[in-house]
């Protein structure tokens, strides 16, 4: 018996043994649900799957999508939107107060996610670009003029990616690897502007010129227009003016060498046909994020932009918002009674049901009242009628509204179709008048009219035009930033606009009063990057 | 055939004779429930009130066995006597208590470390909706808090000696049976043994990787040779809410209006009460368990089988499960190899509506708690129904009807949860053992969720145009376990003992998930039985089916050890190590090392204590520990590419794909050394007992995901090992009896324990953060994150404003950081301070039990103190601002004064210290003179009956784990009082 159990142990120790020297302690990792690079980049297709992937996450930082990233910035810091508390709505922590008032510090949660969303970006394309450099594309039946092309595109994106942070926070370091060096020294602005500009002007020339195929895409279009903004604002950045480049730029485009959807690139004839849900292939795009309900990626800017859902009434849409974003009295009023964009790119005024004369409702100050936007951010239920109000003193219906994009009715065949413009042909039109003005001394000139004229046009009835339209006496410069601000409302541009003409600081608009501090153009180093990288330098101002 | 085999034995033993007597202790008192066996038999009884027992057909020769918990037993040959007086002397050795260890069990003179065992005697009484509620109270230092109520739906927040971790699993490993992460719905109230946590690290060492939160093994009733026993336990539980809020009914409400402060336009002329309407006034929970056990010294077993029906306080809410636990054991091979069995399974059906109907099908998991919200700020002049029967909605921001939802929706969750394992023990020789374990453990459930076309969500208007929205998702997770152990045990020269274990575990885990939804149903006849018949199949107008699936795996692999050495019974030394490999961490680090001393001292046996009469046990332990954390994610360290969303290539929406995390391949354990010190002791005649344990833990390493450097990474955190957190304390247990006289004993038992958890240190080498913050107050407002854990800093530290006062017309008045005041927006995060601290220092509990003749009685008392709570509620619903809605009546009472919008400040910081009647139970024991039932117990327990506090809100009684302690959140789910009255029969 005994020699019986001694036999069973040696088998049970042996067991253990086995067990413990073979495949019982291997902890390799199985993936199931998640791709590891080395199965993937096996296909042309996954190829572009890897390239696009910076394109569907840089709509959350630029896009009006409810993100808070470059758009929520450069708007609600400027003087054309505010987001204001609404009754017990939307103190939010006091953020877009401090927005409002330029009273920010280094420690403001939505500008850290700015600053991470926009390095995401960075870090995608960088991604993209070291994988795609080691592949073998040629066995993926891809061509050396193919591939340029593919990384051309994302050094281009990466440049305006670093363009854009530039412009929030000037001094950053550069990167072009992942994750190397783990603590980059941060650069200067001027360090930065010099990278973006090689970068543009290396790579630019070689993207393929914009096509039905591109939409959505980096193409010629969208490098020049970048190059033209970067030129444009050369002289903010580094004090050097580019107006000749920038000039040189935008001709790139309006002459139709840079291509275009359906050839060359044409002002639209009307102010919804850009924005309208069937926009894909608008005439004016040289840059657009392809946006598509039916594919599957919809343009939703129901977060700033949207009330609650009686609003969604007054569309007939099926979506509602967070009764964010409102347009700030003085902005409203800078357009003229006779301005069809007043009428066409706001909610304004009592709301009805969505095609009937039954008045839409509130549900907050205004509960069970007929709903009404108003020009005026104050307790207007409280009896305030008169007074400038501030951004505390929001209700439910302060503010006339973003209606500049249009979706559609939820029955509509196009319904959240629309694409989200970055670049457009007006603004190359605005930006190549401006250049102009500019080397000549702020005057304007018959060209640098004639290109204003040309979209303000559209804001005007024939009848309206002879008075409406710009002369080279009445298009000062202060007339030019106005005027682009009435035509960009909403498209996330106006921070870079009201910098570059001096009065970001200096200025002062409805509930701001100007901090003449020039350290508030840009942004402070959010304090959690400066903790976890002691190379970073923090901005002058915010030490 | 139980009569005729009883009539049978009868006829066979007429010959003997009947013995009857009295059983006394040694002061001549008689003892009660004495156990009197007759050797080699199954006849036996035990003594009445009185001490007098008894015994008919009693071998003339027979041996007599006499036992009682507490006393030495003893033995009287029967020698023809027929009347037969015992004196029981008291068991002055420390009572052979077994204490589970973890691979193991020991003699609790034996243990060197800390660690409470409870078993069923002890247990709360009544019924209980977990497991874990069976000791509530009954161990210092181990937290337990039902966030839900009396929600047969939720869960038990559960933590040991503080929060261990920021990321990783914080709550204790639960062993059933051996069966390390052990489901908790496979266990029945009546099906366990005996509960033994593992609190600190010399104890948990044995388990390694998944120690740091302490480990909770729970045994189960087993089999055992003997009479076949039958037993029946039974529960009939009543809830009521015991906290209903003080909200404006629908008469204060028109007063106010009368009075001018609410706007004539919002009477809405009728008159409800929404929160009366969401309960469920005639709920009625039962509870069913059956066992059978018996068998033979080779083989025995014990079988059970439970069912029961758990409401809710609210509406659509319940739970009703079955299912059963069987176990068998055989020795075999000259009693040389034993093999023990385990099967149990549950099966279930959750209601998952109530409360809060989840407004997404992957909402189900959590079980929402909105409706109650609801109920408070519902205008109570808006009528709930239309006139013509169908629901009045109202849209405005945050605003539903929940009647509407309970109707017009489904929210199902069926699962199942299976547990085998076996365990075949060999014995080498006396001294050697080998043994091998296999465990499978597998958990599914199938959730079914449909949102009807009436449904105010799916309305005409909608994206989904008035029709029906249905969707269905499958879990499935199962684990299989392979253990094989040895061990060794040897007395030399009867002073030195040693013990030895070697063993080996291998572990695999896995899941898979799976769901599909769909909508566009035009009728809702099929719910979600029919998901192919809804129209956005081809109907691109609609919102687009959804479907989703996930698979993860991971492996755990482990040797480990432990030898225990004593001397004379007076020495103990023990050393554990544990080398443990987890898939998990970064090829650089997927193996760390986990050793554990400890010693022990029993002072009382030495010989300078014998002159020490009144001290009966005395014993010094100190322990010192190493123990980690695996809870984290998969594939943390691992280079992957996710999807990111779609892109069109040339007009053509493809997915897109990028880096999915920043990998980390240094990812490694996060580490907790703790040292323990603690005394045992037993005094005048061991009428008091108990232990102080003081502890002082470290976990450094700390899992999180922080935030990385951007640039150069390419997403914006990173799992790896930064901070440490300590946590500090003291512990105290005692037993005592009171009063043991005739016939009435009164037994006191008191845990208490102090606790102290700090942030020591945010930064590493590479990293540095310098603050977590945790907590984001709702919308609207959004008014910051409430806590703040700095380095240096307290866990549970509320960072924010602090309230100066009112200006003359009612607005906030707080304090600047220079000291100046200033209104809302004039504040900045600079002026912001730590205002409070939301986890209680302090903890006790008291149970009393006392036994009268047959009655007794037990009430526990159990408090908490030394902390804040953060009254959420009041900040939103005690503000005339939140108007229209409904408000508290404090609004216009207490906070009159405040005209300004909810601000988050200090204002609303109250003490929360607060000692509830958690328990009292009464119960009977029948006397029964009866062959066919050897018990009979009835009771009746209230729980929640009773709360001292000084805290204005409701139950002072909120999460004091993690990181979020004491808030009053704005959704809840109301407490409840419950009366249950219960049976147990033994036959």
């Amino acid at each position: 018996m005994k020699y019986k159990i001694y036999h069973l142990s040696v088998l049970f120790l042996a067991i253990i043994l086995v067990a413990g020297t073979n495949s019982c302690t291997d902890l390799d990792e199985n993936l199931y649900s998640e791709l590891h690079k080395s199965s993937f980049y096996k296909s042309r297709l996954e190829v572009l799957q890897a390239a696009l992937r910076p394109f569907t996450h840089m709509q959350a930082w630029l896009a009006p999508t409810g993100q808070n990233g470059y758009y929520y910035h450069a708007e609600l810091s400027a003087d054309q939107l505010a987001w204001p508390q609404k009754g017990r709505h939307g103190y939010d922590g006091g953020d877009h107060f401090r927005q409002h008032y330029h009273t920010w510090t280094a420690n403001e949660g939505r500008m850290r996610t700015a600053w991470t969303l926009m390095w995401t970006g960075v870090g995608y394309v960088n991604n993209a670009i070291a994988d795609l450099e080691e592949i073998d594309y040629e066995s993926l039946d891809i061509s050396d003029e193919e591939m340029a092309a593919i990384l051309g595109e994302l050094y281009v994106l990466r440049a305006f990616h670093y363009m854009k942070i530039m412009e929030l926070w000037g001094n950053v370091p550069i990167i072009t690897a992942v994750a190397e060096p783990i603590n980059p020294p941060t650069q200067s602005k001027a360090e930065i502007f010099e990278f973006v500009k090689t970068e543009l002007e290396t790579h630019v020339p070689n993207l393929l010129p914009y096509s039905e195929e591109l939409i959505g895409r980096v193409s010629q279009t969208a490098g020049y227009a970048m190059l033209a903004e970067l030129y444009l604002n050369a002289e903010y950045f580094i004090g050097e003016p580019m107006y000749d480049e920038c000039i040189a730029a935008c001709d790139k485009i309006i002459s139709g060498e840079a291509g275009g959807i359906n050839g060359t690139p044409e002002l639209a004839p009307n102010l919804l046909e850009t924005f309208s849900n069937t926009n894909q292939n608008a005439s004016e795009a040289l840059f657009q994020f392809a946006f598509s309900r039916l594919g599957g990626f919809t343009f939703d800017w129901g977060g700033f932009f949207m009330g609650y859902s009686n609003i969604s009434r007054v569309l007939n849409v099926g979506y509602s918002g967070n009764n964010g974003f409102v347009v700030i009295p003085s902005a409203f009023d800078a357009y003229q009674e006779n301005d069809l964009r007043k009428e066409e790119w706001f909610l304004f005024g009592p709301q009805y049901e969505y095609g009937t004369d039954t008045p839409i409702l509130g549900t907050e100050e205004y509960n069970g009242q007929p709903f009404i936007y108003v020009n005026s951010i104050r307790r207007e239920s409280q009896g305030d009628l008169t007074s400038e109000g501030g951004m505390a003193l929001g209700e439910e219906n302060s503010g006339a509204r973003f209606h500049k994009y249009k979706s559609g009715t939820i029955d509509d065949d196009n319904y959240r179709e629309n694409h989200y413009m970055i670049y457009r042909l007006t603004e190359i039109y605005f930006n190549k008048a401006e250049a102009i003005m500019r080397k000549n001394g702020g005057e304007a000139t018959r060209e640098a009219v004639d290109l204003v004229n040309a979209s303000r046009k559209r804001a005007f009835s024939d009848e309206d035009w002879a008075t409406a339209q710009y002369t080279t006496s009445t298009l000062t410069m202060d007339e030019l930033l106005a005027e682009r601000g009435r035509e960009f409302i909403f498209e996330g541009k106006r921070r870079t606009d009201i910098i570059r003409f001096g009065k970001f600081t200096a200025g002062s608009w409805w509930d701001h009063e100007p901090t003449n501090d020039p350290n508030r153009e840009i942004y402070p180093i959010p304090h959690t990057q400066l903790a976890a990288n002691p190379n970073l330098v923090q901005n002058p101002g915010y030490e | 055939m139980f009569i005729f085999l009883w009539t049978f034995s009868l006829c066979m033993f007429a010959q003997d004779i009947t013995v009857t007597g009295k059983v006394t202790d040694t002061t001549g008192e008689p003892l009660i429930g004495v156990t009197i066996q007759v050797r080699g038999t199954t006849n036996g009884t035990i003594t009445d009130m009185d001490g007098n027992f008894t015994l008919e057909d009693v071998a003339p020769d027979g041996i007599l066995d006499i036992s009682y918990v507490g006393m030495k037993s003893q033995e009287v040959a029967v020698n023809n006597q027929t009347n037969i007086q015992v004196t029981l002397s008291e068991d002055t050795e420390m009572l052979e208590e077994v204490v589970v260890v973890g691979y193991g069990t020991m003699d609790r003179r034996e243990v060197t470390s800390s660690i409470k065992t409870v078993s069923a005697r002890d247990f709360n009484p009544g019924g209980a909706r977990n497991p874990l509620d069976l000791i509530q109270g009954k161990v210092a230092g181990l937290n337990m808090t039902r966030t839900q109520g009396a929600n047969p739906n939720s869960g038990v927040d559960i933590q040991l000696r503080g929060v261990t971790s920021l990321s990783g699993t914080r709550t204790p490993l639960i062993v059933i049976d051996g069966v390390p992460g052990g489901n908790l719905d496979l266990l029945q109230q009546d099906d366990i043994e005996s509960f033994n946590v593992l609190k600190d690290g010399s104890a948990a060492a044995i388990y390694g990787t998944r120690a740091n939160a302490g480990v909770i093994l729970i045994t189960t009733k087993k089999g055992a040779a003997g009479d076949p026993q039958f037993n029946y336990s039974t529960y009939l539980q009543h809830e009521r809410v015991s906290d209903k809020p003080d909200i404006l009914s629908a008469s204060d409400f028109r007063d106010l209006i009368s009075q001018g402060v609410i706007n004539a336009d919002q009477d809405f002329g009728a008159s409800t009460d929404l929160f009366d309407e969401l309960i469920n006034k005639d709920n009625l929970s039962h509870y069913h368990n059956f066992s059978a056990s018996g068998g033979s010294e080779k083989t025995n077993y014990r079988a059970s089988i439970f069912y029961s029906n758990l409401e809710g306080i609210a509406k659509e809410n319940s739970r009703e499960q079955f299912g059963g636990r069987i176990n068998i054991n055989q020795k075999g091979l000259q009693d040389l190899l034993t093999m023990s069995l385990n099967l149990a399974t549950n099966f279930n059906k959750a209601n998952m509506l109530g409360a809060g109907a989840p407004n997404k099908e992957d909402e189900m998991a959590t079980g929402g708690t909105g409706d109650f919200e609801q109920a408070i700020q519902r205008n109570p002049t808006a009528p709930l129904y239309n006139e013509d029967g169908s629901f009045f909605e109202t849209e405005a921001y945050n605003n539903y009807n929940p009647l509407s939802r309970l109707a017009n929706r489904e929210a199902w969750r069926n699962q199942q949860t299976t547990s085998a394992d076996m365990r075949l023990s060999l014995q080498l020789t006396d001294e050697w053992s080998v043994s091998g374990f296999g465990s499978y453990v597998r958990d599914a459930y199938n959730d079914r969720y449909y949102r009807s076309s009436k449904d105010w969500d799916n309305r005409v208007g909608t994206e989904y145009q008035g029709r029906g929205f249905a969707s269905k998702s499958n879990y499935l997770a199962w684990t299989k376990t392979f253990e094989a152990t040895t061990d060794y045990r040897k007395t030399f020269s009867d002073l030195h003992t040693i013990t030895g274990m070697l063993g080996y575990s291998y572990q695999y885990e896995t899941f898979e998930k799976f769901r599909v939804n769909n909508n566009g149903f035009t009728t809702d006849a099929f719910l979600d039985w029919n998901l192919g018949a809804g129209s956005a199949i081809n109907d691109t107008s609609l919102p687009r089916p959804g479907m989703g699936s996930e698979k993860q795996d991971n492996t755990l692999v482990a040797f480990f050890g432990r030898v225990n050495y004593s001397f004379a019974d007076k020495y103990y030394v023990q050393g554990i190590l544990r080398r443990e490999g987890s898939s998990r961490f970064g090829a650089n680090h997927k193996w760390g090392n986990f050793p554990a001393v400890s010693a022990g001292w029993a002072i009382s046996e030495e010989e300078f204590m014998d002159d020490v009469d009144f001290v009966n046990e005395l014993k010094l332990r100190i322990g010192y520990g190493i123990t980690g954390n695996q809870g984290i994610p998969n594939y943390q360290s691992l280079i992957t590419l996710g999807t990111g969303g779609v892109y069109p290539q040339n007009g053509v929406y493809y997915q897109t794909y990028g880096a999915a995390r920043n990998p980390n391949p240094d990812l490694r354990w996060e580490q907790k050394a703790e040292l323990n010190f603690g005394v045992d002791f037993a005094v005048l005649d061991r009428k008091i007992s108990g232990s102080i344990d003081v502890y002082n833990r470290n976990t450094k390493d700390l899992l999180y995901n922080y935030n990385a450097q951007q640039p150069p990474y390419v997403r914006d955190l990173i799992y790896t090992n930064v901070g440490t957190l300590r946590n500090s304390g003291v512990e105290f247990q005692i037993s005592a009896l009171l009063i043991q006289k005739n016939n009435f004993n009164w037994n006191i038992d008191f845990a208490a324990n102090t606790q102290s958890n700090k942030l020591t240190k945010l930064s590493s080498d590479l990293y540095e953060a310098n603050w977590l913050s945790f907590y984001g107050l709702p919308s609207p407002g959004n008014l910051g994150d409430a806590f703040r854990l700095e380095e240096g800093g307290s866990v549970g530290n509320f960072y924010g404003k602090r309230f100066a006062g009112f200006t003359e017309d009612g607005k906030w008045l707080f304090y600047k950081q220079d000291g100046s005041t200033g209104t809302a927006t004039e504040m900045s995060d600079d002026d912001l301070a730590i205002i409070g601290n939301g986890v209680p220092k302090f903890q006790a509990s008291l149970t009393n039990t006392f036994v009268y003749k047959n009655f007794d009685l037990t009430f526990m008392l159990r408090g908490k103190f030394g902390f804040d709570i953060l009254n959420l509620k009041e900040l939103y619903f005690g503000n005339k601002k939140w108007l229209p809605n409904n408000l508290f009546k404090s609004a216009v009472t207490k906070h009159n004064q405040l005209d300004d919008d909810p601000q988050y400040s200090d204002y609303y910081l109250e003490k929360g210290d607060f000692v509830k009647l958690d328990n009292l139970t009464l119960g009977y024991n029948v006397p029964l003179n009866s062959s066919y039932i050897r018990n009979l117990r009835v009771y009746v327990t209230g729980k929640n009956l009773l709360t001292i506090t000084g805290y204005s809100g409701s139950d002072p009684e909120l999460q004091d784990t993690g990181f979020e302690p004491g808030v009053d959140r704005r959704d809840y789910y109301p407490r409840t009082r419950s009366w249950s009255v219960g049976l147990n029969i033994g036959f």
